[in-house]
């Protein structure tokens, strides 16, 4: 892709928040990142109006790492604010356009990052990427909790987040991965990991969880390709089976109860002092100006984010809500744990149906959006790595299908996607600029 | 009357407690701060391992149960001065509970003893308006509650001055600073209690309990009904008024910090071993030696190596020539031998010699001199022959003097307070009393 044509690409598509179009002559390669990843050359604002402006004094370990290696960050992607969405709608600054049909979403959170991955050739990394990776036809990599450093990403829920890859080449997985995993003494969570070993064992043998098929929120194009995918994994000599994981309907539930309640202390910092705007009433008490700040400035999707987990915070409810939340997690990290005895990995359509269109998802209503991610939820909430690639094409859209493997097992789902690649036939969306 | 107390203590660490900005005081506002402490976005905690050390050898020291694993929780609440508007604190799992103290022979059980960061600092600048600066966001923290074992305000100040004497010792916190001890005071003189705020002090605290505990008292006699509710101690005005209702409590909304991992503290606690606090030494002095309460307090209170050394000395001669040597000779020259560790089995060698009658108290005494000071015995006998010439001009030149001296004794310090304008601190206040007594006393 022609980089001069950045301007024009970003006018269709908006997938960047800011990009620079000079790009240094001794790059090695150019990437983007979703704009929840701090960077010292890009003002970084996680879609949120509440940080417009902000020039973060350091950079991400992420993007540092990439640099250090000769990459040169071209842009900043657009995502819903904090990454509270499924379809990246909830953006202060601009909403991505689907490559295959820019009336349909990118999915979100990162949907930027994805629309950037399948138009531009490069790499961009992103968090919660399996939705935008499933909707823009592209390869998404999400590591295993504690992989890659969070140091410099803009919190969305702690425990969950992680930053993956985007690329519409499965090669990238093996090429960037190495790159942006590692200790890290900033990030604490990121020390306990053991090394990164590419290559070594292969995906043997996968598990279907028959929730998954008996469940009539899969639309039925997704289902038909995801049970072609099957014959085609059995063509080049892996196992299916059927297995039985009840827990896995809570996940939404345990995802959305935790999560919501680590961001309403996240974004706690965020009321006009120290970043961001600070433009508001300095004659008022300081609550006051919290609050009419605050409620200036956080958008819908946030604000609710943020009653909802405090009030799942308060007495009374935390033991009902967030406390119980936190064992079933375990019983869910316990029930996948128990497949990996047999399976290298479990399958299911990554999303239960192809992008919609934007005017479909102005009529869903919040539990909706939010129970659509019921598949994604489950690698999300276990803390382990998934991948998922194209498999097939409904309406035109790309459908994806995705792999989760235990802890720390990265390596059969690079080796997978490679696989895949030769067996399937990924299309490139046309781009028109 | 029922007192209960949460005390604050800064650790001695080098740096923060979740960055590496230093602790060390410093003149500028805003200087010791990074996107950690000031809690900017995509910053994460990262636990310094020394304040988790420190705190549990507080921990330990109070004779607190301590957990196997510990780890940390978010306080939620929005204040200025509060960065994240969330204080990584502890919750669920504090590093040391169930613990004990001995005020004398009253046992003041300990509630819990847990880390947390401080948060920032405000200053008020008039006209409604505040700074705010964040050099202190960050510090670590220790944390003691008590139960309301104590039961008047005088208890409660002697409590605390014994428990902060222990920790510092304990944990090798030099700075006397009062003003880094923060307290948080719950009384209640009838069924309900208040609690009263941040007051800085032991005075302030005894103070601030006393007025409480009059306050209550009048309440009740009147008929009145103590609230519970949370109380600001105005150090100004020696008063403490009413900052909000119980009922009307923050809830903090604590849930589990997820940038910091589980730490199995257990082993780590076990490997700490605990120095002999002050008081316990005083009282085995007192006991081993037969020593008097106030010298056995003298002596440890001067320095936890000059005990030590009275110990040897002591096991080698007996207690009264130990006693006699370490509090004359030794403690006098004792601040410029503080650095010369290295030469501590010669004064026992020296004294020894003394004790087998080898030297005279004269001799003996001029040899710890040389030791201590560094100074030779040729050149200590010729300053004290210097000092013995000055003293004897000043009295000659002042003849009104011996007159005075006959009639008041005072007029003693009067001499010696010439002497040492003259001298300007060449010698040490002890050998000037001594050589001027003498001197004097041959002259009546």
């Amino acid at each position: 892709m022609n980089v001069n044509n950045i301007t024009t690409i970003n006018t269709t598509y908006r997938m960047f928040s800011a990009f620079t179009d000079k790009i240094e002559s001794d790059a090695k390669f150019t990437f983007s990142v979703s704009d929840n990843l701090t960077s010292k050359s890009f003002e970084t604002s996680a879609g949120s109006k509440i940080l417009e402006g902000y020039r973060p004094p350091f950079d991400s370990t992420t993007i540092r790492r990439m640099k250090d290696v000769g990459g040169f960050l071209m842009g900043k992607t657009n995502m819903d604010e904090f990454g509270f969405g499924t379809f990246s709608v909830n953006s202060a600054f601009g909403i991505p356009r689907n490559p295959f049909d820019i009336e349909r979403s990118c999915g979100g959170p990162s949907g930027g990052s994805a629309c950037a991955a399948a138009v531009f050739d490069h790499v961009s990394l992103g968090t919660s990427i399996m939705c935008p990776a499933s909707f823009c036809g592209v390869y998404g990599l999400s590591p295993s909790y504690g992989r890659v450093s969070r140091y410099g990403l803009i919190d969305c829920g702690n425990s969950f987040d992680r930053i993956g890859i985007l690329s519409f080449k499965a090669s990238a997985l093996r090429e960037y991965l190495p790159i942006i995993v590692g200790k890290d003494v900033h990030d604490p969570t990121s020390m306990i990991q053991p090394d990164l070993k590419l290559g070594g064992k292969k995906m043997c043998a996968v598990a279907v969880p028959k929730q998954i098929i008996d469940n009539k929120k899969v639309s039925k194009g997704v289902i038909e390709s995801f049970n072609r995918s099957i014959e085609s994994l059995k063509s080049i000599g892996i196992d299916v089976e059927y297995v039985d994981i009840p827990t896995l309907e809570y996940s939404v539930s345990v995802y959305s109860i935790i999560a919501t309640s680590e961001a309403s202390t996240d974004l706690a910092r965020y009321c006009g002092m120290r970043c961001g705007p600070q433009d508001g009433d300095y004659t008022l008490k300081f609550d006051d100006y919290f609050t009419s700040f605050r409620s200036q400035y956080f958008g819908d999707e946030a604000k609710k984010r943020i009653l909802l987990g405090t009030l799942i915070r308060m007495a009374g409810y935390v033991d009902k809500y967030y406390n119980k939340a936190l064992r079933v997690r375990e019983s869910i990290i316990a029930d996948y744990k128990r497949q990996f005895e047999r399976f290298d990995a479990i399958i299911t359509p990554t999303m239960p149906f192809i992008s919609p269109k934007f005017d479909d998802v102005s009529k869903m209503s919040t539990l909706d959006s939010y129970k659509s991610e019921f598949l994604t939820a489950t690698p999300i909430v276990t803390g382990m790595p998934h991948l998922s690639v194209t498999c097939g094409y409904s309406e035109g859209m790309p459908i994806g299908l995705m792999f989760t493997s235990d802890h720390w097992n990265e390596n059969v789902l690079v080796d997978m996607a490679e696989r895949w690649d030769c067996s399937f036939d990924v299309k490139h969306a046309e781009v028109n600029a | 009357m029922k007192i209960g107390l949460e005390i604050h203590v800064q650790l001695p660490t080098k740096s923060k407690m979740f960055c590496s900005c230093p602790t060390t005081g410093t003149e500028t506002v805003n200087t010791h701060i990074c996107p950690g402490c000031l809690g900017l976005p995509g910053s994460r905690p990262s636990l310094n391992k020394k304040a988790l050390e420190l705190g549990l050898t507080i921990a330990k020291k109070l004779k607190c149960t301590i957990p196997e694993t510990t780890w940390f929780s978010r306080k939620t609440y929005f204040y200025p001065d509060l960065c994240k508007h969330f204080q990584i604190t502890q919750h669920d799992t504090p590093i040391g509970f169930d613990g004990v103290f001995y005020l004398g022979k009253k046992p003041i059980r300990i509630a819990r003893v847990l880390l947390e960061e401080d948060p920032g600092k405000i200053k008020r600048v008039g006209n409604g308006s505040s700074l705010i600066d964040y050099n202190r966001s960050g510090i670590p923290l220790t944390e003691i509650v008590t139960e309301p074992d104590l039961s008047s305000p005088s208890e409660a100040r002697e409590f605390l001055s014994e428990l902060l004497t222990e920790i510092k010792s304990t944990i090798g916190l030099t700075d006397s600073g009062e003003r880094n001890i923060r307290c948080d005071c719950n009384i209640s003189v009838g069924s309900e209690r208040c609690e009263v705020k941040n007051v800085t002090g032991l005075k302030n605290v005894e103070t601030c309990l006393k007025y409480e505990a009059v306050r209550q008292t009048k309440l009740i006699k009147s008929g009145g009904k103590i609230e519970r509710e949370t109380r600001h101690f105005d150090e100004a005005k020696r008063v403490t008024t009413s900052a909000r209702k119980k009922e009307f409590e923050a809830d903090y909304g604590y849930i589990g910090e997820p940038d910091l991992g589980i730490y199995h503290v257990a082993n780590m606690a076990k490997s700490i071993e605990l120095c002999e606090s002050p008081l316990i030494m005083i009282d085995r002095f007192q006991k081993e030696y037969g020593i008097d309460e106030k010298i056995a307090k003298q002596i440890v209170n001067t320095s936890i190596e000059l005990a030590k050394l009275f110990e040897k000395i002591a096991k080698i001669t007996d207690v009264d020539t130990a006693q006699t040597w370490i509090m004359g000779t030794i403690s006098a020259n004792w601040k410029s031998f503080e650095k010369n560790f290295e030469k501590y089995d010669d004064i026992v060698t020296i004294i020894s010699k003394f004790y087998k009658g080898d030297t005279t108290d004269t001799q003996c005494n001029l040899e710890l001199k040389t030791l201590m000071t560094g100074v030779s015995a040729e050149k200590a006998a010729s300053i004290s022959a210097d000092l013995d010439t000055i003293i004897n001009k000043i009295i000659e030149d002042n003849p009104s003097f011996l007159i005075d001296y006959r009639r008041n004794e005072k007029a003693f310090n009067w001499i010696v307070g010439i002497i040492m304008k003259q001298t300007r601190g060449k010698y040490s206040s002890e050998n000037i009393i001594s050589a001027a007594k003498k001197l004097i006393e041959e002259r009546l």
